[in-house]
């Protein structure tokens, strides 16, 4: 790595590390060369240099520069880029990993990462900068170790400034004295407490015949920590055995979970992610007969409440399509009465499309509503339905699926035009939706234990999951 | 001490605030960091001066930000150095740090004034706190002036002995910096670094594998003694410096140790007797299988580069039966983000390309999404077909079939290629393969059409015994006028020229003078004649070779031979000189043949020089013009060649500076004696740089004391050959580093090669068959005429630049739920 640049929207680096062994220009041109790449993949018609920037291969290889040939990586934030050049070979994931550490240090220094909290805080991210990238080489990375080195800004840190004293003179243990490198030594709480929030995504993908061709799930374990001193914790698990190629954070003792399949460690202080994991499909099935492939497939498929039936048009120059959704009756959300929130289903229209106009409409089955008031809650349950011109994408929304009957249906009717003559609408239809409550691989914290010290602490445990699902038409 | 400065602090914090709290207030208020970067840069500089050299820390304070916040903006602040540089023994931390910033930056600009600082520096290096040493050496380090080199060097010594890691592992990382400055000082750094190389704290050892690798990558023999301690440390160093040693280990192992015994030598393949194959010592040399064991629990780290420099190092090292173990973690990276996965897939595409049987089982996860990006798409749809077996072609031609129909053109043109591979590679799909090609004829998209064809011919060309292989000529002919794309167009015209022979079986009678020939070749010329001058250079050119090889076949059929001269003439005039040349060519080729085909036409200049020249007789010039057409080799269609897992040329298929630092070297034909790396200390001894005994066990701290049961403790120490001891460390300047290969002789010597390669294209290959779109570009545009040969032969490999398309839809959610916590369980 030979350095890091943070670029602002409209593409001018705002602040920059020191390319100590490049002639001044280098940083110039891969400037110049990503800006340029960047113009190159945008649509004429928009205006904005817009976040979304799909087909910029986040490798660039930049053929002249000062120094000779250089690759550039990068990565979006806020609305800023920020780039990683090196004219040396080097694994482009180690840039890559260092950008992503940068990063959730920097969110952790600044709340929010944006031009304005950049701008505001310039003074603070240079000296983070400086501490965890020295000469190209990342130096300290450890959130807990670098707020020794760098205060983060804080009303506190302000008074102080402005009364003219650094914080950093009184702060209490010298830096580098704790024993274990992601803890900081000498941590007080007023009130003990941890917090673990685990989710888990679903990704799958539905064949036309609405039989599952790909399905993982995965999940991740965050952490929040606010204890006081050395803590030394175990968290046990029911149903361990979904966990399978999991990866931890450092303070995981690997050979613990090895043989107990329990999360033994002394947890930095402040947020991290304690683990990741996929659940291996054989764990899932909670059913008690042992499944054959087939049936594995279908038991995923439980997990997926709705089926979505969609007939899409393709005329001259637009089209008209209509999407169904019905609920699965086997689901596994449906079966135990578990909330399905945040349903979007989104289509890519294509490239030249102008505008599209639909229709949502909810049929309840047979319930039925009457009077205004209910037809207010009709229209609510159908879901809104959006159009978005700088994606070319048509969004529909069914905030929450309630408790449906079988007979259920959610439809959206529409058409779109197109200054194309054959559009070509993306091939399938992204249905996103969350079951807070739920978690796929049935995985539930059993105990968390602590020794080492004395005071009890307060626990709390999150789950929800995720699931992303693409449905081919 | 500490309870001191709180307590002086405390004391300023609060007369401060006395003295003027209201004064200072309005600072909330306006709360301006901000406008420095925006404000006005006049008003500035005019009270900089007063900020800098004032008495109030809080004031040079917001001067020294200002500064930087220039400096932020690319103005030249030079002018305020020597008011800056006094600033650098301020015992504002804060203060230090900022001008520590801006002297960096600046010392080269004003190398005079930047010694000045250097006595403070040189004071700090004392300093009790160990993160004013290590700041101090960073500093001092980093002023890029080379005549304090000297003073650097022995700084760093200095450092190299400190008792807190972290200070040794600023030491460690000044090393590279100073061997920049001056490379005199090697033998000084080298015998540093070897007293680094020592060091037990997992904290500084990664920086001294980065400084290893970056001042003396070849002297691996100085690793002999440090290489098992190394092994059981890399788990517990930090992750970046894990990634370095990760990588100094692999090629210290490739070099090193014996290779393992089912990874066969190259040329043990060649050998004649299978009998003696089999190796004398079955048994993994124990020093690799140790690095193995101590290297695969990471694994799990959290880290995608350590994850990959893991499987770098199974990969290159493992026995073949045990490599499959990094797959999995790969693919996990797979869902970290879009820049992860897309460099990931990269390296899964060696993988799968190299032994697909250890991706196979996965097959599932690779399958492409509407919503991934583009250069991941290309890179997923390369692994799938190398992935094709007669086992899995059903279940992967129904998905390439489902991306035919993508918004993205590229994937489009792959998958109808694709197609054509699943027929090539398992025969019981290939009718449902052709009929799906065939399909794709008629669809709307050019793309699409344009593939299918070429994947049509290819298929054609590599079996020639398909089934009713002629019927798909005839078919596709007879959409020629319905195919606007004019690669398409070409292909067609060349596949009929092709195969024009008549198959031999009469099924009608046909006029005698038209037997050599099928029936329906003549209208497809008349068509290509009939719209010869509104389509591009590339239909051209393959219109012309039609008409050659017509005229030819069919010398007797009057209206063919007629429409043959048509073409010629048509082209004489044309206003592509490609196509002037090609029609020139042609010509005299036929010279012989029917009276030529510029019979006629009336004699000019070219044709008495024609006269002189050599003429063909009819079979030769049938030779000249259909044999030799050798099925094109799919290889070349995605370049490959890079086959090292983690490297930055392997995504951009482009060699990068020093990658020969980074390629691993071939097994050595007998590993060195492993008494080498006997050492006495090979008993685990505490870290002495970790106090908290409690916590030992950390992360895979133990790990490696499992893996081998006995072997740590036993051996004795045994003196080492003289030559490699560590005591002959200090090399002789100037050899320790290799020299870099310059790259402006490195693209000289390629573009030889290609130019070398153009040359040897003789006349037969002339008629270049329409092959990839990049080809054909190539040949268009192409601006002397030499490469219109060329075609198909040397632009392959070219660079496939990242193609912008339309597809511009990411449907990334970041959905970060904000609701309220709710939580299930409490504790």
């Amino acid at each position: 790595m030979d350095g890091l640049i943070i670029l602002d929207g409209s593409g001018r680096p705002i602040i920059q590390s020191n390319f100590r062994n490049h002639p001044p220009s280098y940083p110039l041109s891969i400037v110049d060369a990503f800006n340029d790449a960047l113009s190159k993949t945008l649509p004429e018609n928009r205006a904005t240099r817009s976040v979304d920037s799909g087909d910029l291969d986040p490798v660039l290889y930049i053929s002249s520069t000062a120094s000779g040939p250089a690759i550039c990586c990068h990565v979006e934030k806020g609305g800023l880029r920020f780039l990683c050049p090196a004219s040396q070979d080097i694994d482009p994931l180690f840039i890559f990993a260092f950008l992503e550490r940068f990063l959730s240090v920097l969110q952790e220094y600044l709340q929010d990462i944006s031009l304005a909290v950049l701008k505001e805080h310039f003074d603070v991210v240079y000296q983070v900068l400086e501490e965890m990238l020295d000469d190209g080489k990342p130096l300290t990375t450890e959130s807990n170790t670098l707020r020794d080195i760098v205060l983060p800004p804080s009303f506190f840190n302000k008074v102080l400034s402005v009364a003219g004293v650094s914080g950093l003179s009184n702060a209490t243990p010298a830096p580098f004295s704790s024993p274990i490198p992601w803890r900081k030594a000498g941590v007080r709480h007023n009130k003990n407490e941890i917090y673990f929030d685990i989710t888990e995504d679903l990704d799958a993908i539905m064949a036309r015949n609405g039989t599952l061709l790909s399905s993982t799930i995965w999940g991740r374990i965050d952490c929040n920590s606010r204890l006081s001193g050395i803590p030394d914790l175990n968290l046990s698990f029911i149903n361990s055995k979904a966990f399978s190629d999991p990866s931890f954070h450092a303070c995981v003792r690997l050979q613990k979970f090895a043989q107990t399949s329990s999360l033994s460690f002394v947890p930095p202080d402040g947020n991290f992610v304690l683990m990741e994991y996929q659940v291996s499909p054989s764990a899932v099935t909670r059913g008690s007969t042992a499944m054959s492939s087939g049936g594995l497939q279908n038991q995923l498929l439980n997990f997926v409440p709705l089926i979505l039936k969609s007939k899409i048009e393709v005329g001259e120059k637009g089209g008209s399509f209509t999407f169904t959704v019905t609920p699965r009756s086997g689901s596994e959300q449906l079966k135990h009465r578990l909330g399905v929130e945040n349903v979007v289903l989104s289509l890519g229209l294509d490239s030249g499309a102008i505008g599209a106009f639909c229709t949502a409409s909810f049929n309840s089955g047979g319930q039925g509503f009457g009077g205004s008031r209910d037809k207010e809650r009709e229209e609510r349950a159908a879901g809104v339905w959006a159009w978005e011109p700088n994606k070319k994408t048509l969004r529909w929304t069914i905030p929450s699926l309630g408790s449906p009957s079988a007979s259920s249906t959610w439809t959206l009717k529409g058409t779109w035009t197109s200054t194309e003559q054959v559009p070509r609408p993306c091939r399938s239809i992204m249905m996103h939706f969350q079951t807070p409550h739920m978690l796929f691989s049935g995985i539930k914290v059993d105990q968390l234990r602590m020794t080492s010290e004395m005071y009890k602490p307060f626990k709390g445990v999150k789950i929800a999951s995720k699931a992303a699902v693409e449905w081919r038409w | 001490m500490a309870f001191n400065n709180l307590a002086e602090n405390a004391e300023r914090l609060s007369r401060r605030i006395q003295e003027s709290f209201q004064e200072r207030t309005r600072d909330f208020t306006k709360s301006g960091q901000a406008s420095y970067l925006d404000a006005n840069d006049l008003d500035k500089t005019v009270n900089l001066s007063k900020l800098l050299d004032s008495t109030s820390e809080r004031e040079k304070l917001d001067g020294l930000k200002r500064i930087i916040a220039m400096i932020s903006k690319n103005r030249n602040v030079s002018a305020y150095f020597a008011q800056v540089i006094k600033n650098v023994a301020s015992p504002n931390l804060e203060i230090r740090k900022l001008v520590y910033i801006f002297l960096l930056r600046y010392a080269n600009v004003e190398p005079d004034l930047a010694l000045l600082s250097i006595n403070t520096f040189q004071k700090d290096l004392a300093d009790s706190n160990p993160l004013i040493r290590a700041m101090a050496l960073r500093v001092l380090s980093g002023i890029p002036v080379a005549s304090i080199a000297s003073i650097v060097a022995a700084a760093i010594r200095k450092c190299a002995a400190d008792s807190s890691p972290y200070v040794r592992k600023s030491a460690a990382l000044a090393i590279p910096k100073c061997y920049n400055l001056d490379t005199t000082h090697l033998p000084l750094l080298m015998q540093t670094l070897s007293t680094l190389l020592k060091d037990r704290s997992p904290l500084s050892i990664g920086s001294v594998a980065i400084a290893f690798n970056a001042i003396c990558p070849d002297r691996l023999e100085l690793l002999h003694p440090h290489y098992r301690r190394l092994c059981k440390m890399v788990a517990d160093a930090d992750e970046w410096g894990q990634v370095q040693l990760l990588e100094l280990l692999t090629r210290y192992a490739r070099k090193m140790l014996s290779r393992p015994p089912d990874v066969s030598a190259p040329e043990e393949l060649d050998e004649a007797n299978p009998g003696q194959a089999s190796h004398e010592d079955h048994e993994l040399d124990p020093d690799l299988e140790l690095l193995l064991t101590s290297a695969s629990p990471l694994l799990q780290s959290r880290n995608p580069a350590v994850v990959m420099a893991v499987s770098r190092t199974i990969y290159s090292l493992a026995p073949v039966k045990e490599r499959r173990k990094f797959v999995l973690p790969l693919m996990r990276l797979l869902h970290s983000s879009k820049e992860v996965e897309r460099v990931t897939l990269e390296n899964l595409r060696v993988v799968a390309q190299a032994s697909p049987e250890m991706l196979r089982p996965h097959i599932s996860r690779l399958y492409i999404r509407s919503s991934d990006i583009t250069q991941v798409k290309q890179v997923k749809m390369r692994i799938l077909a190398a992935l094709i077996t007669p086992d899995n072609a059903q279940d992967l031609l129904r998905e390439f079939k489902d991306y035919v129909v993508d918004t993205d053109d590229k994937l489009v043109s792959d998958a109808v290629w694709a197609i054509g591979q699943c027929a090539l590679k398992a025969p019981d799909v290939s009718s449902s393969c052709l009929s799906a090609l065939t399909m794709l004829i008629r669809s709307s998209n050019d793309v699409a059409v344009a593939a299918a064809v070429l994947a049509l011919k290819s298929l054609h060309q590599c079996r020639t015994s398909l089934t009713g292989s002629l019927n798909v000529v005839a078919s596709l002919a007879s959409h020629f006028d319905n195919i606007s794309h004019p690669e398409a167009r070409a292909c067609i015209l060349w596949m009929v020229g092709q195969y024009a022979r008549s198959s031999g079986q009469g099924t009608t009678p046909m006029p005698a003078n038209l037997q050599a020939i099928e029936p329906w070749v003549p209208d497809i010329l008349r068509k290509a004649v009939k719209s010869f001058k509104s389509d591009p250079s590339a239909v051209k050119l393959q219109a012309l070779t039609l008409a050659a090889k017509v005229f030819v076949l069919a010398p007797s059929h009057e209206q063919s031979c007629m429409l043959a001269r048509y073409a010629f003439s048509l082209a004489r005039y044309d206003l592509d000189y490609d196509v002037r040349d090609r029609a020139r060519f042609l010509s005299s080729l036929l010279a012989g043949v029917n009276g030529g085909v510029s019979s006629g036409l009336g004699s000019d200049e070219q044709e008495v020089d024609m006269q002189e020249g050599v003429i063909l007789r009819t079979p030769q010039v049938i030779h000249v013009l259909f044999e030799g057409k050798v099925a094109p080799s799919d290889e070349g269609r995605w370049r490959s060649g890079v086959l090292d897992l983690g490297t930055a040329s392997l995504i951009t298929g482009v060699a990068m500076q020093d990658d020969y630092l980074r390629q691993l070297p071939d097994w050595p034909d007998e590993g060195t004696d492993s008494s080498l790396r006997d050492t006495q200390d090979d008993t685990p001894a505490p870290f002495y740089s970790q106090p908290s005994l409690k916590l030992q066990g950390f992360g895979a701290e133990s790990i490696g004391n499992f893996s081998r049961p006995g072997s740590t403790l036993t051996t004795p120490v045994v003196l080492t050959p003289g030559d490699s001891s560590p005591s002959s460390s200090v090399p002789k300047p100037g050899l320790a580093k290799p020299h870099y290969m310059d790259l402006d002789k490195f693209f000289a010597s390629d573009e030889e090669v290609a130019s070398e390669d153009e040359e040897e294209v003789t006349e037969e290959e002339l008629e270049a068959e329409p092959q990839t779109k990049s080809t054909n570009v190539a040949t268009t545009v192409a601006p002397h005429p030499v490469s219109v040969a060329s075609g198909g032969h040397t632009s392959t490999e070219g660079h496939d630049a990242p193609q912008p398309t339309r597809e511009s839809d990411d449907e990334y959610t970041d959905e970060e739920s904000d609701e309220e916590d709710a939580f299930l369980r409490r504790g």
